[in-house]
């Protein structure tokens, strides 16, 4: 078993937040394309 | 990418920081995911204008290739009509287009010299949690509900069993511990998303998650295709087929793609059963967290992670998921069938996040990393993958043999 005595790597802490930031941006975005939807402001025809 | 994560690997009585200071400046160089190393640079990530124009261009490209993909899969089957290759143009579907297109894409940008620069645009991740959110409202809760029971049981059997059996296995070709943590979470729970979490749980170097990343992308691409052809060589019915995908696929977006090939049933269980593992995968990192502060580096004071952390690591788009099929079954009930046209608008966007993600599937892939890693941790990946099918294969079995919704 190794031993990292290294400080924290910075990098890949803020990749590990910038992940779950995406993740509530993504399910903001598709519940608000959704009730677009369903209110009618995106039509059929829209969406190709 | 040095050999490094392979380096770890052959000395293994030394320390990870003597290689890390030891490697090149531009250890990390060819990312294989946006999230792992940015257009700017391994060391520092720089949102200056050129970075902004150049993701604007490579999103132009990206959105191009999802439009191409989608004309081809309108329009494919109309020109094969009354030729020799009628039957292959109608059965080619949308992830087939979009992961080619995505390859020669990758090609493209390769020789032009544009993919670091433009990589931040691939939002394989984003594109599919949104799709995900979006499929949601297509899956009535009901299924869920039903499918929530073996789900789980499955999930926490196979993570547990694939997670232990990498980690062994791992040891056993002499690994770097954190490099061992990024490989078991990455096959064991949800390919690139596990790996992002892992690496910050046990605070791996960036070069061991771009190296991570890739090996999950090269192997999840044949994946796609052979998954779904093997369901119906073994006759398996669609919701063993979807609980078999969703178990064994290692990134989301790729067993929606295999899940769409194999059809719409197969599809909504395969993305439970996923979802269902991209929510465990908080316990996961908490684990690691805890396990890494306290049994391997035993830094002193360090306090053990709570609910917090917990909370913190929780895939959130889950609980859009859930939303969007609670707001849609709502919905149903309450207009019947002048509803599902609606649904169907709702459907449409989804296939465009999922083509999304697929085009940057193709355009991510980066096999010279893998090349230069050296062959343990492809072993390892490998043979872990094997388990995976077959563990996946027999609990699959069991759990949903008799599933109805």
């Amino acid at each position: 078993m190794t031993t990292d005595p290294s400080p924290p790597n910075p990098e890949t802490a803020g990749e590990s937040r910038l992940a779950f930031n995406e993740d509530w941006v993504a399910t903001i975005l598709g519940l608000a394309l959704l009730a677009l939807v369903l209110l009618g402001a995106i039509p059929a025809g829209l969406v190709p | 990418m040095t050999a490094d994560a392979t380096r770890t690997g052959d000395e293994p009585g030394t320390t990870d920081a003597t290689r890390v200071d030891d490697a090149p400046a531009d250890v990390a160089e060819p990312s294989t995911s946006p999230t792992v190393v940015g257009p700017a640079g391994p060391t520092s990530v720089v949102r200056d204008g050129a970075f902004w124009a150049w993701t604007a261009l490579g999103l132009l490209i990206v959105v191009g290739l999802a439009a191409l993909t989608r004309y081809l899969e309108q329009n494919v089957p109309a020109w094969a009509e009354g030729s020799a290759v009628e039957d292959i143009g109608a059965a080619i579907e949308y992830p087939v287009y979009a992961i080619l297109l995505g390859l020669l894409g990758n090609v493209a940008v390769t020789l032009l010299g544009w993919r670091d620069r433009i990589a931040a645009a691939f939002r394989t991740e984003f594109f599919i949690k949104t799709g995900l959110v979006l499929l949601g409202a297509s899956i009535n809760l009901a299924v869920i509900a039903s499918a929530a029971g073996p789900a789980i049981a499955q999930a926490i059997l196979l993570i547990s069993g694939v997670f232990l059996f990498t980690w062994w296995l791992a040891g056993r070709f002499g690994l770097d511990d954190k490099l061992r943590a990024l490989l078991a979470s990455a096959v064991s729970i949800c390919g690139v998303s596990a790996a992002i979490a892992a690496a910050g749980a046990v605070r791996a170097r960036r070069e061991q998650l771009a190296y991570t990343a890739s090996l999950v992308i090269v192997f999840a691409l044949p994946s796609i295709f052979i998954l779904p052809w093997l369901a119906d060589v073994f006759g398996l019915s669609d919701a063993v087929a979807g609980a078999w995908i969703g178990g064994n696929i290692d990134t989301t977006a790729a067993v929606t793609a295999a899940g769409a090939l194999a059809g719409e049933e197969a599809l909504q269980i395969a993305s439970i059963v996923k979802v269902t593992q991209n929510a465990l995968m908080g316990v996961v990192a908490v684990a690691l967290t805890a396990y890494f502060t306290l049994r391997v580096e035993r830094r002193p004071g360090a306090a053990r992670p709570g609910l917090g952390e917990l909370w913190a690591r929780f895939p959130k788009f889950v609980l859009g998921f859930i939303a969007a099929s609670v707001i849609a079954t709502w919905y149903l009930d309450s207009t019947g069938a002048d509803g599902k046209a609606t649904i169907a608008i709702v459907n449409d966007l989804r296939v465009w996040f999922l083509i999304l993600a697929f085009v940057s599937i193709g355009l991510e892939v980066r096999v010279a990393s893998l090349r230069e890693a050296g062959w343990r941790p492809v072993a390892v990946f490998a043979s872990a993958t094997v388990f995976n099918l077959a563990l996946a294969l027999g609990l699959a079995s069991v759990l949903f043999r008799n599933f109805s919704a």
